[in-house]
């Protein structure tokens, strides 16, 4: 399969291919799929990078092995791969209760480096403010916040990546949400947010 | 801190993405490559190996036709030495000469017209 024409298959049908021996198709559902799950690990794991890129690999190692078993049409692959990652986050996290200040060094780069320096590093600064606050909520609370406003998914998805009803959806981001801009109330005019931006 | 601003902060995380080092996508990809299915390719069975005598016996059509013809090649030789020493001891039997014919006057004699003058 040609690298460049695989941006328009379904994942479905990547995975497909990648059972049938196709080494492209795991090349490409790891583009798409791997920084997404690496950026939601390392959000789970209090910016544990190295720790979030170990959930990463075996998510994806999991990916690898059902794939001759998989069934299109029955489960979408991203949230797949959310729920297989939320549940080892968890079980990392009931290991080893790691709740380390996430250093600025640990923040993600930002992609867009056109902006000015002083406006990254005022990004920079509200990401880890943000990442910070994330790490002060509860695992159940953060999970559905982070999928709900981070991670872009609907609150059905989001039950299924966390095998809960919507309900407990609705109910978990909006504590969540509660409890975070509570978590950084007081930093507001610290983060830029003085001018009502 | 209010909704909207939470949104934007929101917002800013959405841009982010986090980057892949090439170590994790090369392990990614070593595992994809250790897991990948063999395909399950159709793959032609491999020809059994066809002796001359077998070839041979096929081009006949088979046993059967091979019996058939090997009963036909010893009755041909048996015939050739025995030498039988007429036919018509075959073909009387299967048609025997004792058929009677009957004659069937169409044109009747003219004897008798010249007779009555």
């Amino acid at each position: 399969m040609p690298f460049d024409t695989a941006s328009d298959v379904p994942d479905d049908a990547l995975l497909v291919l990648y059972a049938n021996g196709d080494g492209s198709a795991a090349r490409e559902l790891a583009a798409r799929h791997l920084p997404r799950v690496l950026g939601y690990a390392a959000r789970m794991l209090g910016g544990d990078r190295a720790e979030a890129e170990d959930v990463a690999q075996e998510a994806m190692l999991r990916l690898w092995r059902i794939a001759p078993d998989w069934r299109p049409g029955e489960a979408k692959v991203s949230t797949w791969l959310y729920r297989v990652v939320t549940n080892l986050c968890t079980d990392r996290l009931r290991g080893a209760k790691r709740r380390r200040a996430v250093g600025l060094d640990d923040a993600p780069e930002v992609e867009d480096s056109a902006k000015g320096v002083e406006a990254e590093l005022v990004e920079n600064d509200r990401m880890v403010a943000l990442n910070a606050a994330l790490d002060t909520l509860p695992d159940r609370q953060r999970q559905a916040v982070v999928l709900r406003h981070i991670e872009g998914f609907s609150n059905p998805e989001i039950a299924e990546v966390m095998d809960i009803g919507v309900e407990a959806v609705e109910s978990l981001t909006a504590r969540g949400k509660r409890a975070l801009a509570a978590a950084l109330a007081g930093r507001r005019a610290e983060l830029g947010y003085e001018e009502g931006s | 801190m209010n909704d909207s601003d939470l949104d934007d902060l929101f917002m800013t995380a959405q841009r982010q993405s986090a980057p892949v080092s090439s170590d994790l996508m090369a392990r990614v990809m070593a595992d994809a490559d250790a897991f990948m299915p063999q395909p399950v390719g159709v793959t032609p069975a491999e020809a059994p190996r066809v002796s001359l005598w077998s070839a041979i016996l096929e081009a006949l059509g088979g046993a059967g036709a091979l019996a058939g013809l090997s009963t036909a090649m010893l009755a041909g030789v048996w015939i050739g030495f025995a030498q039988p020493g007429a036919v018509s001891t075959v073909t009387d039997v299967l048609w025997s000469n004792d058929a009677t014919y009957e004659t069937v006057d169409v044109l009747p004699a003219f004897d008798d017209f010249l007779t009555e003058g």
